[in-house]
Formats: structure tokens, sequence, C-alpha cells
């Protein structure tokens, strides 16, 4: 059993000792210098503007989730398309009532408002 | 019909209520005002619990079949889960109609969700697959999470959905965890396959106790049995009570329903089923702990709401008193079909008794007050004695009250465990006793309905009017009372549905 599985808890221990060793290695090598400017939060190397706590628009949420939905559509879409004449007529009547099913969600935010941005 | 759909036929009651709850979130999109969907979200749910019985005596379901190569069940325990579960769900959908209109929450996702998380409470209770029972789990659980959050301002709302999601989520992966034990130690997912490969002895013994463990950890969580309870009465004060009515009925019977699945098909194994050292025994210490710890915890509660919640807990401490006894039988004796249909007659009992002390609840208050705690209720029987009526049909029948149908429930298991001889008598008088506990929180309810007079000064509850909260009442009021005075015929469809054990 643990012979089998030697490898995995090999792995496990170097990811593990790495990142450990580096930073142990980093911080009692490396010369500090703390200045104000290295204090601050790291914002792409700009000046930075304010507070990180920030309340986001649920509208990005809404959009997130709605390209989520479509995304899973799309994998969804490629191995069936790729199996098409292997699947054949069963394969597609489930592939039109699972796009029916999206279709209808579709609609539903659609009309719901979930689409638009500005309102 | 069914000769068109052949095979399938068993599947037309969840296929229907998936299609209505396609068609009922277009007529929400499309229709801007006045749509009836709490009527709506009714027609379709008991057309579900309909054609669920049509099938009842259809060859296909009688005879235990499986679909889709092992994926789905067609048998009857999964029609009389869905006629519970769609019932329940229905009654709980006409709460709704009268409840959000009056304390001005309608909108139309709340009948969406209560249908979809049927559908996924339906698929549970069909599940012979654990692939099939994670994803009916998270259908059913992911609504309700939704439901629970559903008063959006109220953070008592936000409180008791965030608990319910987070420890969901955690009972979830145990559940799930417990899922890829089982396939490593037996190299099947399907229930009959995974039992096959048990009783065979091809699978790691240790590997399978473990598992068995996990997912029945994972299940108790959702039947809300103590020590998995904790979030119970969060869930069920913050959510709107109808959405608590929802996850009290149907919630409770779907998870039950799968859990006897999982019991008794995946781990029926001679070994595993042992009444002495398999799971009869933990389930029985299960049962015990749960329904001490719900009785006695739902006596120090003001909160009638949360009361009815640690009630919930109780009742499943019964039941799972009815699951322990089905196994606990003389070894060449096979299951209880007694136990078992106990149990189900219980579920059903249950459902009914629920939705009339939930629908009482939300038929004495009105928008802005509320009714909440025992004092709001004070004088109600005086002033209002058309509303102190089904509260009290409801609580008598909680409480187990001749002749209601809770009064059988509680009798059906408890004499079907006394039948197993003496192994159980001790969990039959951990019954008895804290169901004369129970008595006290319940009777309490009735003295200040009846009893006692609001104090001078102080804001009374005044009853809302809505025919949606009245039907749902007259309804579960019928079955209480049908059931407590003929359950013959109840005992009987609960008997046919148990036989899928065989």
């Amino acid at each position: 059993m643990f012979e089998v599985y030697f490898p995995v808890f090999l792995m496990l221990a170097i990811a593990v000792a790495v990142p450990c060793l580096l930073f142990t290695l980093a911080s009692t090598l490396g010369t500090k210098n703390p200045t104000p400017e290295k204090m601050l939060p790291y914002e792409s190397g700009s000046a930075s503007t304010g507070a990180q706590h920030l309340r986001l628009s649920v509208k990005f949420y809404l959009t997130a989730i709605l390209f989520v939905v479509f995304d899973i559509e799309a994998v969804f879409l490629y191995p069936w398309a790729a199996q098409f004449r292997e699947l054949g007529w069963a394969g597609l009547v489930e592939m039109v009532l699972f796009l029916l099913v999206l279709g209808v969600t579709l609609v539903y935010a659609w009309k719901k408002g979930a689409l638009e941005w500005e309102r | 019909m069914i000769e068109l759909l052949g095979a399938w036929a068993p599947l037309l009651p969840v296929l229907f209520v998936a299609l209505g709850g396609l068609g009922l979130m277009l007529v929400d999109a499309l229709v801007k005002d006045k749509a009836e969907l709490a009527m709506g979200t009714f027609v379709v749910l008991s057309l579900g619990a309909g054609l669920a019985l049509g099938l009842w005596n259809e060859p296909v379901t009688a005879a235990s079949t499986e679909l889709f190569g092992g994926w789905v069940a067609a048998d009857r325990l999964s029609l009389f889960l869905d006629v519970a579960i769609c019932g329940g769900a229905a009654l709980a959908a006409l709460l709704g109609g009268g409840y959000l209109r009056e304390h001005q929450l309608e909108r139309g996702e709340f009948y969406v969700l209560v249908v979809f998380s049927a559908f996924g409470g339906m698929m549970l209770g069909r599940s012979s697959d654990v692939l099939t029972l994670f994803v009916a789990l998270e259908t059913l659980s992911l609504g309700v999470y939704g439901l629970v959050a559903f008063r959006r301002t109220s953070p008592r709302a936000a409180e008791g959905a965030l608990k319910y999601f987070l420890l969901g989520s955690f009972a979830s992966a145990i559940l799930l965890y417990g899922s890829a034990l089982l396939y490593g130690a037996t190299g099947h997912t399907d229930f009959v396959g995974i039992a096959a490969s048990i009783e065979a002895g091809d699978a790691e013994t240790r590997l399978t106790i473990l598992a068995m463990a996990l997912m029945v950890v994972g299940l108790a969580f959702k039947v809300s049995a103590v020590p998995f309870h904790m979030w119970t009465p969060d869930a069920y004060e913050g959510a709107v009570t109808p959405a608590t009515t929802f996850m009290a009925v149907v919630v409770k019977t779907a998870a039950f329903g799968v859990l006897l699945r999982v019991l008794f098909v995946v781990f029926g194994d001679d070994m595993l089923s042992a009444p002495s050292t398999g799971w009869p025994r933990v389930l029985g210490a299960l049962a015990a702990i749960t329904m001490l710890g719900g009785n006695l915890a739902a006596i120090v509660q003001r909160n009638v709401k949360r009361m009815l919640a640690y009630s919930s807990i109780a009742h499943a401490g019964y039941i799972l008193v009815g699951i322990a006894a089905a196994a606990s039988g003389p070894a060449d004796a096979g299951w209880s079909e007694t136990a078992l249909s106990s149990v189900l007659y219980y579920l059903l009992a249950y459902t009914v008794s629920n939705v009339l002390a939930f629908g009482s609840l939300i038929l004495a208050g009105s928008h802005g007050k509320e009714a909440v705690s025992y004092e709001d209720l004070a004088g109600l029987g005086r002033r209002h004695p058309a509303v102190a009526l089904p509260f009290v049909l409801g609580i008598l029948s909680l409480m187990g009250f001749p002749p209601t149908a809770g009064f059988f429930a509680k009798y059906y298991v408890l004499s079907a465990a006394m039948q197993m001889g003496t192994g159980m008598l001790w969990l039959v008088l951990v019954a008895v006793l804290s169901s004369a506990v129970g008595a006290y929180y319940y009777l309490r309810v009735l003295v200040f309905l009846f009893m006692k007079q609001p104090e001078p000064g102080a804001v009374v509850a005044v009853p809302m009017r809505s025919l949606y909260v009245v039907s749902a009442l007259v309804l579960s009021g019928y079955f209480v009372l049908r059931m407590g005075l003929a359950p013959n015929a109840y005992l009987e469809f609960a008997l046919e549905a148990a036989r899928t054990f065989g």
C-alpha cells in the first residue's frame, strides 16, 4: 500500500519543504531596508488610491455567473460535437433538451434585466 | 402515454415537475404583474404527486427496476417519496402564496426555487448511484439555501442562510468523501454494484466502515439529527415561514428516503447491518440523543418557530428509531417490513402535521405583526377561535395525541421497535420519556392560546386573511384527521412502498 503511494508522499514533502526553505533563506540572509513606499500594498507600481475594501457592484457577480453558465454549455458542446456520429439521434435529442433548458434560463435572465448594465 | 415512454414511465412525475418549474420560470419572467405563481406551483406539484400515484400499479414500478444502467431507481419507494415530497412542497407553496403577499415579499423566485428543490428531492429519492445521490442532494440543497436567505433585508435570514450553507457544504463534502472511499474500496458507484462487492467480500472492510460512517454523518446532517443539528434552529428561524415549512417537510422526507436506500441497499450486508455490531446500534444511539436533545432544547425556547425547529429535530429521532428497528430483527428474518412501513408512514404524518402547525403560525400573524413568541399567541383562542383550531390540531398531532396522524405515526414506530425484542426496549423507553417531555412545550402553546391573556399594552398578533393559507390548512387538517381516524389505507400504502427492500 505504502510503496504505491511513496512518490506522492515524496512529492508532498518536496512541495512543503521548498517554499519553507526559500522563505527562511530570504528572511535570514536578505538585507532589510523598509521605506514607507516599500510598505504600501502593491498596486502594479502605480500610487495607491485608497482603501482596498471597496464595495463591488453585484452586477459583476451576475455577469460572472452568467458567463459560467454559458461556459459550461460550451464544455458540454465540444465533446458532443466531436462524438456526433457515434452518439446519433439519442445524443442529438439530449443535447437539444439541454440547450432548451439553457434557452429558458437565458430568456429568464434577459427578461429579469440581468443582461443590462445600466438601469 | 405510459406505453409511449415504456421503461421511462417511472420518471414521469419528476420530468413533469422539472418542465413545470421551467414553465413557471418563464411565466415569472414574462408576466409582469399578478402572476398567480402560488396557484401554478400548487397545480404543478399536485399533478406530480398525482402522476406518482397513477404509476403505483404499473408493472414497471411494481417490479423495482433501474434506469440508465443503474443510475436511477424505478420502484415504489421513489413513488411514495414523490407523493410525500410533492404534497409537502405544494402545501408549502400555498402557504407562500398567502405569507409572501401579506408581508410584501412576493417575488416569483420563491416558487421557482420550491419547484426545483422539490425536483432535487424527488431525484434524491430515486437515486441509486452515489453520483446521482450527490447531484440530487445539491440540487435540493442549493435551492433551499436561497429560500432561507429569501428575506434579503433581514440579518437573521442572512445569518441562518450562511450557517446552513457553510455547514451544508461541509456535510456534502463529508458525504462525497465517503462515496469516494466506497468507490476506492469496491470499484463501483452504483448502489447494487457496491452492495454486491461488499457481499462478495471483495471490499477492504476498514475502508467500507469508514465510508459508511462518513455517508451516515453527511445524511444525518440533512435530517438534522443531534449532534449534527446546530444549523437547524437558526436556519428555521431566519427563513420566511413557508420556506421553513418546506425545509421541515420536504428536505427531511427526501433525506430520510435516501438514508433508507443507502443503509438497506448499499450497507445491507449481514456483517455491516448486524443488530449488535453494525449500523443499527449506531442509529439507535443517534436516535436516543436526537430525541433527548431535540425535546430538551425545545423546552427552553421562547420563539415558537425555534420551538418547532427543535421539535422537528426530535421527530427525526423518532424516525431513526424506526430505521434502527427495521434492521434489529433476528439474523435470518431480513428487514422488518412493519418497521420500514412505520418509518414511511411517519414521514407522511410528519409532513401534514408540520404544514398544519407552521401554517397556523403564519395565519396567526399579519404584516408587521408576525406571531413569533408564545406571548404573541396569548389569548388568540378567545379572540380568533377559527385560527386557533388548526393550531390545536397541528400541535396535538405533533405531540402524538389521538385521533391524529401523529398518534399513529408514533404508535407504529414504537410498536415496531417493541416487536424486535428486548434489544430495542431501552430505545422505546427513551422515546416514550422524551415524548412526555415534549408534551410540556407543545401544551404550552395551547396554554397560551386559551388560558393566557396578553399583557396590557402589549402588541398582539392580528391574524391575516388569505384563501391560500386557509386552503393549505384545510387540506393538511383533512389529512391529519383522516390518517388519524382511518390509518389503514395509508399504512397499506407505506407497506407496499417498504416492500421495495424486500
